[in-house]
This record gives C-alpha cells, structure tokens and sequence, in this order.
C-alpha cells in the first residue's frame, strides 16, 4: 500500500470500528485538590528532593547563591563547566555568573561533541512541581538541552516564583513558554533527580547516561 | 539456552521455564521488587483513586474519539515541524523507517527503549540496510549484546545476573569490570562515544498529544534525551492507540504512570518534544519523524469487549502481580508483550492460530484486574479471548466432556468404561479418528481413575477376611 492509502485504510478501520461499536468513556472525576505553595515551599521542595540525593541549597541573595554556585564547583572537583546564557546572566549575580566560576573553563555550547568534556553544568529551572520534586527546563536559544544532560553534575537554579504544586501545571507551564508566533517550545524536560537504572540485579546506581548528580540551588527571590 | 521463541510454543516453554529454578529466584526477586515499590509509592498517593480514574478516563477518552484525534495530532505535528507517517503494518514501518535513515545517510542509530520498535523487529531492517544499530537503554543493551529478547516491559534484562553481564561484556566489547556501578560506567562510556557520532536517533512513544503535537517520552536513564537531543534526526515510533487529546490528560496519565511502573512519583526524565530544534538553538535533532503505526491494533477498535487492551499504558504493573508470570517470567510467552496485558495484546494482534493456547495461561485470579490503575478487566477479555478461540476451533472432545459433566448417570458410565479399559489413560489418547483427544487429555493430566471407593473398601474387607 502506498502512505496516503495507509492512512486512509487505517482512519476508515478505526470509524468503521467505532461505527459498529459505539464507545463512551465516562466522565472523570474532579482532580482532588493541588498541594498548595505557602511559606513551607522551599521545605516541601527539600523533603521531596532529599530521597532522590538532590541537595537544595537555598540562597537569600545573589551574593549567597554565587557562594552556592563556587562551593558546588570545589565539590564535584570540575575544572570546565557549561551554562545557559541570557537567563543566569539576568539573575544579576555579583560579578557576573561566571565570577564565582573563575577558574573553571567556560566550554561554548554547540554540538554534543563540544559539550562532552564538561564537568559541570548550570540550568534554570521554569517550573519546580513540589509533589514530585520535578524541575521543568524549556529548551530555546542559548538554554541548550545538553546543559542539563552531558556533563556528569548538574546543577538547576530554582527562583521562588517557579514553585509549583504539580504535574497538572503542566499545559499551563507550555503554554507560558509559546513563542512569540504562538508555537510551543521544541523541548520542555522534566528532571526528577538524577539519572538512573536498576537495570543490572535491580540494584539502584545514579549516572548511567546522564548526570549521576543534581545539585539544586534555591533563589529565594522572585525571578 | 535460546531457540526461536514462538507464541505457537506456549505450552511448551512455559513447562521448561517451570523447569527452571534459577529463573524462578530471579523473577521472585524482581516482582517483589516492583510490588513493595509501587505499593509503598500508592500507599503515600493523596487521591489515588481520583487520580487512577483520571488516567483512566484520559486514556478511554481518546480511544473513543482515536481517529478524529490522529488527523488532529497529524494536523499539530505537522505545523510544528514533524514529518508524520502511517504505518499499516510492520513491513511498512520498517521501510518507512529504513527508508528515513538512507535518505539521510545514516551510518550509526541510537535507539531508546521501546517495544513497539521490537515488535516490528526494526533492528534487522536497518542493519540489513546497513546502519550501526545501538540499543541505549541499559537492560536493552544488555540483552542486545546477549543476543536475546528483553523478559520485562520495564527491565528488559532483568533475567541477566551480574556476572552474566560481566562475561558478556568480557567477551563482546573486551570491558572488565565486576560491580553494578563499574558495569554501569562501562556501559555509559562504550554508548557515550556512540551518542556522540550517531546520525539517528529512535525512540518509542509514550504518549503523543493530539491537542499540541508533542511526542512525551517518559524514561529514568537520559538515553532517550541523549537520542532526541545530539542525532540530528529523531524518528519516533508510535503505535496508534497512545494518543492523548490534551496536554492535560497527559498530565493526568503523567500522574499515575510512573507511580504504577516503579513506585516513582515522577520518572528521572520526561520530554515533552514539540517540533524540531527551533532557529537558533544549538542542540536537539533537527529533523523529527513521528511514524503512527497499526500493525492490526485499528481492527481491534469494533470490538466493545477486547478495544479496552487499547487503554494500556505499560506501567508493566499486571505482570508483576500475575502468578504465571511470576512462574514462567517473560520469555516463555514467546512474543514481546507477556504478563496478562501481553497475552491480550499477543492474541489480538498476532495471527490467531499462532496465539490459541496464550489466554489459557492464566489462573483467572483477578490479581492483574485488581492491580492495573486503568481498571483494565484482564480476565474478563480473557474469557473472550477463549470463546473467540474455541468458535474458531471447537475441540469435539471439549465439547463432548462438558455434555458428560452434565448428565451425571452418563458421565459414570463414561467412567466406568475408561476404568476398565484403560484406568490410566494412556491408550485413550492414541484411539485413531478422535482428534483433539491427545491435545484433551495431555492437558489435563488426569488423576489415575480408581475403582470406586465402595468397591475398594469391600475390596480390602475381603483380603482382611482371608
Ligand atoms: S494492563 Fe498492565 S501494563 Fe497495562 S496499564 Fe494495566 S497494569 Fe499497567
């Protein structure tokens, strides 16, 4: 059969199908209510993170998150580093972002070959679900995907204004990030955690593709 | 260990898989596992049966509505970049495929986990037409090297003890380690270099939202992001019955699913994948394909009883609460799909002569009913699935036992005969023009039939008189 005749067969099967078999699905149910985001927030996001091994470091200024920012670097021993651009530049930290990075190398993104030697990557968070522990990043130019996924540790600042209960703010979340001729983004991630497997005996081990470790910075202030 | 794995062979796998003891501790092991997992995890699940319905809803929702929501998922897909196409069966999904990967040259193909991918046996098309296939997944890697099919929707190697993985790695990529953790950094580092110089990357489908056309990928490892994001061109295979109508009911399954697969509130990872990489970003594929596939699924649709298979999300949660696959594990049902929900889907979509015996390896004890967060009614489309293969092929033997069971004085008499010509039932079997006696009797080992206890007692009276 050639595509367009496929599609046809296929379509024609499933109204035939329906035709013949009327189907009815029942109206669900109201989703129960959302956990709410309250002055509790950031211990809410701790308690969820904590069973997963993500540390959330919260920071009450710029100045501390920089400190957040160096003090992950000298723990994770990185020596190169890769980052998003114009959304960590605006959170204004003293120096600069990569001040607190300074001897580190800064590798450019481009291609995942380029990127494969970065110890160390920095994203923002667009969303943090407290009931899942899950950071949404929104994939655009200069908010590279790989930053989040090649380098062995990764680290994801969370402003406050990004709490969220759940997942079923998800619609919400996309729609927010539309471009400008209303499309949504190529790619919106959710990571809950590090990378994972209990794929050899069901023993858990962290960082099989992606990184084995998530440092989380809390920014207590609105972004 | 391997032949060819049929599901003609149920019967006969299933006896040598109970042979098996080593099989069995592994798989005691693992749906143990899997059950105190995810039943810790609901155990903690604020509104769980809300939220089950939901799911539930979600998925009925958009199998009553399937085709209007595939012209709409192809419509959105379209706009947002994504070359759609329709798959009538395998061999089409394969050329379509193949096909993709030739025009763009391709040399080296990561592949993510997906089932659907295996059962149109996509691997040997595109290393026919000469690619480098790599499965990423690392149970899928495993089995892949070992030359095997995966045993489980979720851990697809999960028969594989460490040092069968540390010997097959030894042997087929010269890589020396012993732990889990080494064994797991081998396997990252060998498929890291591959990531990094693939042409393609292929993945399954979770779910695809006809509302926006996004492709959702829902996965713990990264191998599926490092697929969709270094390759420059990403195929996802789909088979057609995973759509959702809105972002929101794929929400409402992101809720329930991973919860249900591994007790996880959220899996490491999902993709929401709209489009190519969009002008000016520096990573993600470049050209995306979304291949919407039947292969006898559509046909499925008429059926009122039976279309509720459909509404499986393979959470994978009804073959770890089934005690034939707790018994027999995955290989023995000889087709991708096992566990309850895998008979269903092997009978519905495979030829039937190939599939008879699959619905009758199940106990009907409702543990995979009472587990599936879909409510899907496993034993009751098995039942439907027995009497489809009994109209298609009554056993005159079948039929002529159930007449005997209900008149009792015959069925004495029918007794009583056997007794004296062959109380073991071992000639019965070999009468010539009774077909379907052999295939009666040998499945159901009969007890050997006795005298009567009357006349045994009077029996032993007698010899203690004497
Ligand atoms: S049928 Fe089985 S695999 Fe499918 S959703 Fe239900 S429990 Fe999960």
């Amino acid at each position: 059969m050639s595509a367009t005749q496929s599609r046809a067969a296929i379509l024609d099967t499933l109204r035939k199908g329906l035709a013949a078999a009327p189907f009815f699905a029942d109206a669900p149910p109201a989703r129960p209510a959302s956990i709410s985001v309250g002055p509790d927030a950031w211990e809410l996001l701790a308690g969820v993170l904590g069973p997963l091994e993500v540390r959330l470091r919260l920071a009450r200024t710029p100045a501390e998150a920089a400190v957040h920012v160096a003090d992950i670097a000298r723990e994770r021993q990185a020596a190169t580093y890769t980052r998003w651009d114009a959304a960590l530049n605006a959170l204004n930290l003293p120096g600069g972002f990569d001040a607190a990075l300074s001897s580190l190398e800064r590798l450019e993104p481009g291609c995942c070959q380029n990127l494969a030697r970065a110890d160390l990557g920095f994203v923002l968070a667009h969303a943090a679900l407290l009931e899942s522990g899950s950071l949404a990043v929104v994939a655009a130019p200069g908010q590279h995907r790989s930053a989040s996924l090649l380098p062995p540790a990764s680290v994801v600042l969370v402003p406050r204004n990004a709490l969220l209960p759940d997942v079923s703010h998800l619609p919400a979340l996309l729609n927010r990030h539309r471009l400008p001729a209303g499309a949504l983004p190529a790619c919106l991630n959710l990571i809950t955690g590090p990378s994972s497997t209990a794929d050899i005996e069901l023993v858990l081990v962290r960082g099989v593709h992606g990184p084995g470790t998530l440092d989380v910075i809390g920014l207590d202030w609105d972004v | 260990m391997m032949m060819e794995l049929t599901t003609r062979h149920f019967r006969q796998q299933s006896a040598s898989a109970c042979r098996d003891s080593n099989l069995r501790a592994v798989l005691d092991h693992a749906t143990r596992y899997f059950m105190g997992k995810r039943g810790a995890a609901l155990e903690a699940f604020a509104g769980r049966d809300e939220h089950f319905a939901r799911a539930r809803s979600a998925r009925l929702n958009a199998l009553s509505r399937l085709p209007d929501l595939l012209e709409e998922l192809e419509r959105n897909a379209t706009a947002a970049g994504v070359k759609v196409h329709w798959a009538a069966d395998a061999a089409e999904a394969r050329a379509i495929i193949t096909g993709i990967a030739k025009a763009a040259n391709v040399r080296v193909i990561v592949k993510g986990k997906s089932m659907v991918t295996e059962e149109i046996e996509l691997n040997p098309a595109l290393e026919a037409a000469g690619a480098d296939v790599w499965e990423t997944d690392l149970g899928e890697f495993i089995v892949q090297l070992a030359g095997e099919p995966p045993s489980h929707i979720i851990a697809p190697a999960i028969h594989k003890s460490r040092a069968e993985v540390a010997e097959l790695f030894a042997e087929k990529l010269n890589l020396h380690g012993q732990s889990i953790p080494e064994l797991t950094l081998l396997a990252r580092e060998a498929l890291r270099e591959k990531f990094l110089c693939a042409d393609m990357g292929i993945t399954g489908a979770n779910m695809a939202v006809a509302e926006t056309g996004s492709v959702i990928l829902v996965e713990n490892e990264g191998n599926i992001r490092m697929s969709t994001t270094c390759p420059p061109v990403h195929v996802a295979l789909m088979s057609l019955e995973k759509v959702a109508a809105t972002m929101q009911d794929a929400a409402d399954i992101l809720r329930v699913l991973p919860r249900s697969a591994t007790g996880q509130k959220m899996s490491s990872y999902v993709s929401v994948l709209t489009g190519p990489r969009k002008e000016g970003e520096t990573d993600g594929a470049r050209e995306m394909h979304l291949v919407i596939l039947d292969n006898g699924r559509s046909e499925v649709l008429a059926d009122p009883v039976l279309r509720e298979a459909l509404a499986c999300f393979r959470c994978g949660a009804c073959l770890n609460s089934c005690p034939v696959y707790q018994t027999i594990g995955g290989h023995a049902y000889g087709s991708v799909y096992s566990g309850p929900i895998g008979t269903l889907l092997s009978s519905l979509l495979l030829p039937q002569d190939l599939t008879r015996d699959l619905p009758f390896g199940c106990t009907l004890c409702g543990a995979c009913a009472r587990t599936c967060p879909l409510g899907i009614n496993h034993p009751k489309l098995m039942l439907a699935l027995r009497q489809r293969v009994a109209n298609g092929r009554a056993n005159p033997v079948s039929s002529a036992h159930s007449l005997l069971a209900r008149h009792p004085l015959a069925y004495r008499l029918a007794v009583g005969v056997a007794r004296t010509l062959d109380p073991n039932l071992h000639l019965l079997p070999r009468l010539p023009g009774m077909p379907g006696l052999s295939e009666f009797v040998d499945s159901r080992r009969p007890p050997e039939l006795k005298k009567p206890f009357a006349a045994r007692r009077r029996k032993t009276k007698r010899e203690q008189k004497q």
